[in-house]
């Protein structure tokens, strides 16, 4: 959702130029997608040349009339946008991103905070995991649901837990049937990563060039340096 | 269709135990199919009596079969030879077949079927004289005991009568081909066309009962084992029809011929990759459940690929538990809690309180797991997620949508991607979509049939590097090797020490990649 201020009618905008009022009008229709310089230019009714663009952009900043930002699908790119809008999700990439590049360690934190209620809980719904999470009181601000179940996700795909369906029986005493729950993934006698798989435990399993080597060409397993590495006894 | 790698593969392993010479005609009939002894020599360029004596071997060996098919009108067409590829790919697990056994079985049992993996096929008398030769003073070998090593070894389906050695395969329509093999143990899926070699094999086959079945010398039997004589009578006709059957038994033990039954291990090996799995996954217990649900079923299984094995109640499992001495310790409580455990990860289906394993499911879930152990260490832990969501969903995922989902950075995903859908681990489309300005999406997707004979060709192109690597280590260090060990000083025990580190190093890889070609291939 993007938070839009009411602009005011005594804004800097009255002491614009003639090219200032064009090049804003624009960039302020594109409301909170903004748009790419380039674009900008194509989009102007009259042709006008470089200099006096880049000049009335500059003006247009000083005034804070307009800024500069992050465009996650093209981040080399001048995105422009005005001052009342805040960049959508579609250009910022959503909550976890931050200046166009995801927020790896508020993820870590987010995941790990999770990790340690699904393992607290013992079996877990996602608004059980909320409310947890919630309690401990380990963020400032509160997490939406949608957060924390695109967390668990990642949590899933990365191994850590598990999706199961509660049969209301046992562990699963008071969550209702059929509803989906999370638990820590069990690794038998081990703990930890899972274990490597044979084929990934050999050089070729790993190897980027095995859809190149042969056993007589110049990458083969006589002459391979992985393999030459791998038994360096 | 063979794949590229396992083709080379099973020459690869043919020459290693044959020569080239017969790997040569075997590797003609991997390459064109089934061909008459006439279309070997044409395109081996052999003469005849070599592609005559490569076949012998092969056929000895068990690795090609012979066969006719019938014309419409006219006599039976030639004889035509085709390649048991899965007992090829065996040839280097036998290792593991006599480990089952010798965990099963006595050490005479453990000789007799070496002797049969060793020559391919024998008579009795050819056992017996094999056993004699390689007796030992106090440990005398005699006929009738090793004949009850036979018969023991037959009724646990480990050995059986070799198959017929021309069966007239008769031709199916178009129209009758799934249909017709739909009852066919060796179709994988009903509607899946069978290969020639899956028909030839059927074809081939003897009755059940006459498969593993043993016939005993009548006249020692008489009055001691009335069961396994066809025809006592009592009175004057018994004596005749004893004398009759004891020439039929002595010339039974000279003519009919045994093999190995490679269904049998295959089985039993998957079972024990099965409860592995199991113990890896939970823990003993669950492991000792599955185990003891294997051994109260396994009799009742038709073919190796069952998918769910007969279910079984919670007392008849508990009971079959408590009797191995690792699940003595076991109580009915924790054995109801191993089986929720299991059941919780669809390893095994519980319904009307009876209990059946879903072989299926947890073959899917170690296959998953070996592909994905690939993927992390090939192309790092955010292709590990992405290959997850797009093999858990199953269907065609946007870009944008996939880096959304699994946390890596939208610059960085359509590289992960692009990278696994170059080496074959995805599969992409591109959606093109005309509005106030045309927008190109490319969407991408695990197609899991493709992408396991992918995988399945890169094992088998793994197991050939390492055969390979492993002769090229002991051919560099072979006169090292061939030296007394009081000459090996210094420098030269150091290289020794790790020519053995190398040995072990690639033979246990060898044997643990072969683990994983047969789930991949023959669970």
């Amino acid at each position: 959702m993007s938070k839009r201020k009411r602009p005011e009618s005594n804004a800097p905008s009255d002491s614009l130029t003639d090219h200032e009022r064009l090049i804003y009008d624009v960039i302020r229709s594109k409301q909170d997608m903004g748009i790419w310089t380039r674009d900008m230019k194509r989009e102007l009714r009259v042709n006008l040349p470089d200099n006096i663009v880049t000049k009335s952009i500059k003006s247009l900043q000083n005034k804070s009339l307009i800024k500069e930002v992050v465009n996650i699908h093209s981040k080399g790119k001048k995105h422009l946008m005005a001052v009342e809008f805040e960049p959508s999700k579609e250009i910022s990439g959503g909550a976890w991103y931050s200046e166009g590049s995801l927020d790896t360690e508020f993820i870590k934190v987010v995941k790990s905070q999770c990790l340690k209620q699904i393992i607290k809980l013992k079996v877990a719904t996602l608004e059980g995991i909320s409310d947890s999470i919630k309690r401990s009181g380990a963020f400032k601000v509160d997490l939406t649901k949608q957060q924390i179940e695109e967390i668990v996700r990642a949590l899933v795909l990365d191994n850590q837990i598990m999706e199961v369906k509660s049969n209301g029986s046992g562990e699963f005493t008071n969550i209702p049937v059929g509803k989906v729950c999370y638990k820590n993934v069990s690794k038998g006698g081990g703990g930890g990563e899972p274990k490597t798989g044979s084929l990934a435990s050999i050089p070729c399993g790993v190897c980027p060039q095995i859809n190149i080597c042969t056993p007589d060409g110049v990458i083969s397993p006589k002459t391979c340096v992985y393999y030459t590495t791998w038994l360096d006894f | 269709m063979l794949t590229e790698y396992g083709t080379k593969h099973a020459v690869h392993v043919i020459t290693n135990h044959f020569g080239d010479l017969v790997a040569k005609v075997c590797e003609c009939l991997l390459r064109k199919g089934p061909l008459t002894r006439q279309n070997v020599k044409r395109y081996t360029e052999l003469s005849d009596e070599q592609v005559k004596n490569a076949l012998l071997v092969l056929i000895q060996q068990n690795c090609v079969q012979a066969f006719t098919t019938e014309q419409p009108d006219g006599p039976k067409a030639n004889t035509q030879y085709v390649v048991l590829f899965d007992n090829i790919l065996h040839r280097v697990r036998f290792a593991k077949f006599l480990t089952i056994l010798s965990q099963e079985f006595d050490q005479q049992c453990v000789e007799l079927v070496q002797g049969l993996l060793e020559h391919g096929r024998l008579t009795l008398k050819q056992m017996f004289d094999r056993a004699k030769s390689s007796e030992k003073e106090g440990n005398l070998v005699d006929l009738d005991s090793l004949r009850e090593t036979l018969v023991k070894l037959v009724t646990a389906h480990y050995v059986e009568r070799c198959p017929a050695s021309e069966p007239l395969l008769m031709p199916i329509s178009e129209e009758e081909g799934p249909a017709r093999k739909k009852g066919s143990k060796s179709a994988k899926k009903i509607g899946e066309p069978e290969t020639i070699e899956q028909q030839v094999v059927e074809a081939a086959l003897p009755m059940e009962a006459m498969r593993f079945s043993v016939v005993t010398n009548v006249e020692s039997d008489v009055g001691e084992k009335e069961k396994n004589s066809n025809n006592v009578t009592p009175g004057e006709k018994r004596k005749h029809d004893v004398l009759e059957l004891d020439e039929c038994g002595v010339a039974d033990e000279q003519s009919v011929v045994y093999r190995a039954n490679f269904e049998g291990f295959i089985r039993r090996l998957r079972h024990k990759g099965c409860i592995d799995h199991v113990r890896a996954h939970l823990d003993d217990g669950a492991a000792n459940v599955l185990s003891a649900m294997l051994q109260a079923t396994s009799s009742a299984e038709k073919k190796v690929k069952t998918k769910n094995s007969v279910p079984l109640s919670l007392s008849s499992i508990y009971e079959e538990v408590i009797k191995s001495e690792a699940g003595r310790n076991m109580t009915l409580d924790h054995v109801r809690a191993s089986l929720v455990q299991l059941g919780e990860l669809s390893f095994v289906d519980a319904s009307s309180d009876s209990y059946s394993i879903d072989f299926e499911k947890i073959i899917e879930i170690a296959q998953n797991e070996e592909v994905e152990s690939v993927v992390s260490k090939r192309y790092g832990r955010d292709a590990y997620r992405i290959f997850r969501l797009l093999s858990k969903s199953g269907r065609l995922l946007e870009t944008d949508k996939i880096s959304d989902t699994t946390f890596v950075e939208k610059k960085d995903a359509p590289k992960i991607l692009y990278k696994l859908w170059k080496d074959g681990y995805l599969l992409m489309e591109k959606l093109v979509v005309t509005g106030a300005r045309q927008s190109q999406f490319l969407l991408w997707k695990v197609n899991r049939q493709i992408l396991w004979k992918h995988v399945l060709d890169e094992m088998f192109h793994a197991a050939l590097n390492l055969s390979l690597r492993v002769s090229y280590e002991l051919d560099r260090e072979k006169e090292l090797l061939n030296l007394p060990a009081d000459k090996r000083t210094g420098p030269l025990q150091d290289r020794y020490n790790r020519i053995r580190k190398v040995r072990i190093l690639l033979e246990s890889s060898q044997m643990k990649l072969d683990d994983a070609i047969l789930l991949f291939h023959d669970f």
